[in-house]
């Protein structure tokens, strides 16, 4: 019914970092979408768990979540927010890159920052 | 009908709708900003009880684990309704998201009552700094969820009225994004708020 368009017919339209490239696939059954529901339940029970029963000593505890819920936020992005399609170069990957830097860097020196226990805190 | 793989989803075929695509990407990244900090003023905040309650003392887990799976069950359903749109299927795409947006308010009906719960305690957010910023990071996240199912209701309408035009199907793209986003941010709050908060 729909086919790709051939060449790129205005201007800012090409892809001009290979990085950049989009990627995009629609199968005929939802197969990625299923897996990543499936993955992303299994590992908020694992972290649910975790956290629950006390399966681990406290000061690995905290980190072993976090890694657990940038994974699951991995898998949103990259599964079901179809992060490589676009149409020509993907610039939303550099926008949405630097809203994270911006993100972490605000909580990361904040933790940093308190960590000091002088004057400010 | 299915697209053959490789072929260009029909929300990007039109110029502009890509475009405005983009722009809800570049809303996206704000709404990173946004709550980041909201994310760094609670953790700054978390240990600052004053007379009121610890984080350990006020979180239930099991109505927390049911929204989180709410809401993940949510965001599986709305990226179907998203492939039966792009697969053209038309009454699937409106029963995916009549769904999404049910789940959506069963999750927010949670979130009132817990809420409500923790205020007729007499935690409210004038208690301590914990509480305030408590509120105000969990608030933000109810609130977008919230507006999300009213757009989700009128997404419904149009998509019933007007099926699957390529505006619309932007426009589900571009909704399917926004959920996804408030999953994610959820996912965070999830472990950064409630299982750090029961660790003690």
């Amino acid at each position: 019914m729909r086919k790709a368009p051939e060449d790129p017919t205005l201007p800012g339209e090409s892809v001009e970092i290979p990085l950049l490239a989009p990627h995009l696939s629609t199968p005929h059954f939802p197969a990625r979408q299923i897996a990543g529901y499936v993955t992303s339940l299994i590992l908020t029970g694992l972290a649910f768990a975790l956290v629950a029963y006390r399966l681990l000593p406290l000061s690995t505890l905290l980190i072993v979540v976090l890694v657990l819920a940038f994974i699951q936020a991995a898998i949103q992005l990259g599964v079901f927010m179809h992060l490589r399609e676009g149409r020509g170069t993907t610039w939303h990957l550099p926008i949405i890159g630097l809203g994270l830097f911006v993100g972490l860097g605000i909580v990361g020196f904040s933790i940093w920052i308190m960590l000091f226990k002088s004057g400010v805190s | 009908m299915n697209n053959p793989i490789g072929a260009l989803p029909a929300e990007f075929e039109n110029t502009h709708e890509g475009v405005k695509i983009l722009g809800f990407w570049v809303f996206l990244a704000t709404d990173v900003m946004l709550f980041a900090s909201l994310f760094a003023v609670y953790v700054v905040y978390r240990s600052r009880v004053a007379l009121g309650p610890t984080p350990a003392q006020i979180f239930r887990l099991g109505p927390v684990l049911a929204e989180t799976l709410i809401l993940l069950t949510s965001s599986f359903t709305v990226s179907l309704s998203l492939y039966a749109a792009r697969t053209s299927h038309l009454k699937a795409a409106i029963a995916w998201l009549v769904v999404t947006l049910v789940l959506g308010a069963t999750f927010v009906s949670l979130e009132i009552h817990e809420f409500v719960t923790d205020v007729l305690a007499g935690h409210t957010w004038h208690q301590s700094a914990f509480l305030s910023s408590f509120f105000t990071l969990v608030g933000t996240h109810g609130s977008h969820v919230t507006f999300g199912i009213g757009w989700a209701i009128l997404l419904t309408l149009e998509l019933a009225f007007r099926g699957l035009t390529v505006a619309n199907r932007r426009k589900l793209f571009s909704f399917a994004l926004y959920w996804h986003f408030l999953d994610i941010v959820w996912i965070f709050l999830f472990s950064v708020v409630y299982l750090a908060g029961v660790m003690t």
